[in-house]
């Protein structure tokens, strides 16, 4: 290739690329994910973007699955109970394992595991629980191991979720948000959202607060109609973002709230074609 | 049974209007559907084919599970009003499980199914009318559907259907034309030229076969013009829908950096 | 449907709002609120009709609920074959996985056997046959199937698949035929006027073509589409009312179906104005309902099934006028 492909990269348009083209040669760059070498040229395996650090090609992909890294905030819902282990569904490739061993247990935070225990894993969580968790460490066969060891995460209650494309939420500073009205918001990395009451900071801490009834309960709190409206509001704002491949921030979110209240657009109109053009079209336009 | 209408008249002209080499119009539709990863429409004239592609996820049945690479699984339905005569097929019907097996064939040496051990990639097939090459309309619906759902693909697959009339070879049959003259199906991968798919379920003349097999790679790499740029426009639509959310991105800085 | 697991607590969130002094579903429509329904009739070239309906287009995750109908008509042999006196309606619903990704193939067959016997038994009733499927009295009759896919399920299938079929009916041309003739001239002698006298008892015993006449039918006019289905008006609609303790809500969507799986079909039919009779009914999920409940719940139901009755005669209206707007505009380009 006589061309450096990668002249444009700084500026505003992004190069886009289809399985089967040839990016560069393979002796001066090297493959990162979404590619293959094939005859000493870097070759795309997805559809997407070409992005470039260094001497390493990637191609990211828009529409995909869930890609782990350790460290990342993701919510799944679990589809097995197996001995020892639950299978977590996260919108990965493979269902996420979540150990025993791996998670808070009644009775104090650093108690052994007991025999007990692993006969009523049931009664911690069972299929079709939601949870909130953290990318731990990965098995050998790609598979990622979770953990829900701090107070932030653990069981989901008071609220709905709504589902968005993975690449829709970005790696931020933090997942937890609190919008005005009373609702908390938990982005999953993994494109899992989940809207619900807001809980108070002071009932969250403390090692002395860990109260097992309330971690693993399925019940909910009373949540008043004004909080039920407006987790409704936020959920639809977040389909329509997601439909019109908005990507989700604190800022952008925050900004079509306000712009939902200050029209005054009823919760269910939200949905109405017209309606969500225009709340789009504000919001991007501020941003 | 021959048929009353000349298939290439003395004007070169097919009986639908369409010169020798010439292939129908094709419209593509890559827009979502429910709970599917990708999918995409593709219609060749009457021709239309709906695949939706799920995965890779957790395989079904764990019994099935490759601990070095995906499994692909192909289901193949055709509605029973895509012909002219109604027609039902069960699911286990032999047509249907081989038309399965050909677009699985097709496709394992193209995924990199390796890149993801123990999980299953579903490919549902829809053919929702029929009016000639059905399976180089399955094959390529199935390309954009599995690029649209981003699993890594070695290259694109393009397949078309060449006959041979009188000596004279012609592109993209329709079922009148299939009816009547040996056609053979054909999927190439442009990039390298190779070839995954040939299916061919009448008698042909060996040097009539290779000069159909020509015309058809070179028609898979005009398919294959049409169908990046399918996805070009998909991917560019997104990219441009999601707009500054992109530019903030981890990566692009670095690059800029890099670049000074 | 069970597809869809939920935690215990997204159920008795969805439950407690509905429940609610002010009830509330997830995504702000009221109790009777439908979702966004889009629907376009001629979708299938080579069927006779169809129609295509989607409810709930980006609502909820993305695609709707979404049902390919179409109809096709069959000659059938009345006397020997399976015909009937009349012409039947047949109806068939099959389920594309990946409307149930996660269902095996068993599941899939039970659930379109459900769907299948249900739509079946409602549509092909023969109160509801249509008047101009006879073809030639006790001989030739059409076959009328219709073929449903149900593409994706977002909840509330029951009432879309009827929603598509009568839809696919509505716009069903019947070809308009006419019987032809043709009767044995007497006399077996000549290219025979019948002008010549012939004596009938001169016939040979060993003669075996005892046939004297055999009637058949021709295709009218072979550049129309032919005539409506006759009596279209009456093809029911399909109402599911979701059933809690003191309340009922429509057209649910999957999750709520998943937290409230109470739920009661009704198919009503409005023939005339005035009465509308119903068609089908049935009662799915666990749990049981008061006679005095079902009642008032036919009520209401009727109420709703009148609404639903009108809106979708005025889009079938409107894509009729449309379609042949279309037409005229595709003609006009051609010459």
């Amino acid at each position: 290739m006589d061309v450096d492909p990668f002249d444009d990269l700084g500026s505003e348009t992004f190069r886009l690329t289809c399985p089967g083209e040839t990016l560069t040669s393979s002796q001066a760059f090297m493959r990162g994910h979404g590619t293959y070498v094939d005859n000493e040229e870097v070759v795309a395996s997805v559809a997407g973007i070409i992005e470039r650090v260094n001497k390493l090609v990637t191609v990211r992909a828009l529409r995909t699955r869930y890609n782990p890294e350790v460290g990342d905030l993701v919510i799944g819902r679990i589809t097995e109970v197996q001995p020892r282990r639950w299978k977590v569904d996260a919108n990965s490739r493979q269902d996420a394992v979540l150990m025993l061993s791996s998670v808070n247990l009644p009775g104090g935070v650093q108690r052994r595991k007991l025999e007990s225990d692993e006969l009523q894993m049931r009664n911690f969580f069972e299929e079709g629980d939601l949870l909130v968790a953290e990318v731990q460490a990965f098995f050998s066969d790609g598979a990622m191991s979770l953990h829900t060891r701090s107070l932030k995460y653990g069981k989901l209650r008071n609220g709905q979720l709504v589902t968005v494309p993975p690449i829709l939420v970005r790696r931020l500073k933090s997942h937890f948000y609190s919008l005005p009205s009373g609702v908390d918001l938990i982005l999953g990395l993994n494109g899992y959202i989940w809207v619900s009451k807001h809980v108070k900071d002071s009932e969250q801490e403390g090692e002395e607060g860990f109260d097992a009834e309330a971690v693993y309960s399925n019940q909910n709190d009373d949540i008043d109609a004004a909080t039920r409206t407006a987790i409704s509001r936020v959920t639809n704002i977040i389909r329509i973002l997601a439909t019109h491949s908005v990507p989700l921030t604190d800022v952008v979110l925050l900004e079509a709230y306000e712009w939902a209240i200050e029209q005054e657009v009823d919760v269910k109109d939200l949905l109405q074609e017209d309606v969500s053009d225009a709340l789009v079209a504000a919001v991007t336009a501020r941003s | 049974m021959s048929s009353r209408i000349e298939i290439l008249n003395d004007g070169g002209y097919r009986s639908d209007g369409r010169r020798q080499y010439e292939l129908r119009d094709m419209t593509f539709d890559m827009s979502e559907q429910a709970g599917a990863d990708g999918s995409a429409i593709i219609a060749h004239g009457l021709t239309q084919v709906l695949v939706s592609v799920f995965g890779p996820r957790e395989a079904k049945m764990r019994s099935q599970t490759l601990h070095d690479r995906a499994i692909i699984n192909v289901e193949v339905s055709i509605a029973p009003f895509s012909t002219g005569d109604r027609r039902k097929r069960a699911r286990g019907d032999k047509r249907i499980l081989e038309f399965a097996s050909m677009i699985k064939a097709t496709f394992e040496p193209v995924v990199q199914t390796s890149l993801h051990p123990r999980s299953q990639i579903d490919i549902f097939v829809h053919v929702l009318q029929q009016d000639g090459g059905v399976l180089q309309a399955c094959i390529n619906a199935t390309t954009l559907a599995l690029a649209n759902a981003g699993v890594p693909l070695l290259d694109f697959v393009c397949a078309v259907t060449g006959g041979v009339h009188a000596a004279a070879p012609m592109l993209d049959l329709t079922t009148l034309e299939e009816n009547d003259l040996p056609h053979v199906t054909v999927a190439v991968m442009p990039r390298t030229g190779r070839v995954t798919l040939v299916s061919m379920e009448t008698r042909l003349h060996v040097d009539r076969f290779e000069e159909i097999f020509r015309l058809a790679g070179q028609a898979g790499s005009v398919l294959h013009k049409e169908m990046r740029a399918a996805v070009r426009e998909r991917t560019k639509g997104v990219v441009d829908a999601m707009g500054s959310g992109l530019r903030t991105s981890d990566f692009a800085e670095d690059a800029m950096m890099d670049d000074t | 449907m069970a597809f869809k697991t939920l935690s215990k607590s997204e159920k008795a969130y969805i439950q407690s709002s509905l429940q609610a002094s002010s009830s509330f579903r997830s995504d702000g429509r009221a109790l009777q609120d439908y979702r966004t329904v889009a629907l376009e009739t001629g979708v299938v070239p080579l069927a006779n009709g169809s129609a295509r309906i989607n409810i709930g287009k980006g609502s909820d995750e993305g695609g709707g609920t979404e049902i390919l109908a179409a109809a096709k008509l069959e000659v059938e042999d009345v006397e020997h074959g399976d015909g009937v006196e009349g012409g039947r309606v047949s109806c068939s619903v099959s389920c594309s996985p990946s409307a149930y990704p996660f269902a095996s193939s068993g599941t899939l067959d039970d659930l379109q056997h459900d769907y299948t016997s249900l739509v079946h038994s409602a549509l092909s009733h023969p109160s509801l046959r249509p008047a101009n499927l006879s073809i030639l009295r006790g001989k030739k009759s059409w076959l009328l199937s219709l073929d449903l896919v149900v593409l994706s399920d977002c909840g509330n299938v029951y009432d879309a698949l009827f929603m598509a079929a009568r839809a696919a009916m509505w716009d069903t041309k019947v070809p308009r035929t006419r019987s032809v003739e043709y009767r044995a001239s007497k006399n077996r002698t000549g290219g025979g006027t019948g002008d010549m006298e012939v004596d009938d008892e001169q016939q040979s015993g060993l003669d075996t073509r005892q046939v004297k006449a055999a009637t058949d039918f021709e295709l009218e006019d072979y550049w129309d589409e032919g005539e409506p289905l006759a009596g279209r008006e009456t093809w029911p609609v399909c109402i599911t009312l979701n059933l809690l303790p003191r309340l009922h809500f429509l057209d649910a969507t999957s999750s709520e179906e998943a937290a409230i799986p109470h739920r009661l079909l009704l198919a009503y039919s409005f023939a005339s104005r005035s009465t509308p009779t119903l068609q089908g009914m049935q009662l799915l999920g666990p749990g049981e309902v008061d006679l005095v409940h079902i009642k008032a719940l036919i009520q209401e139901g009727e109420k709703y099934a009148s609404d639903l009755y009108t809106s979708l005669n005025t889009k079938l209206k409107d894509e009729d006028i449309r379609r042949t707007d279309k037409a005229r505009l595709r003609f006009a380009a051609v010459r």
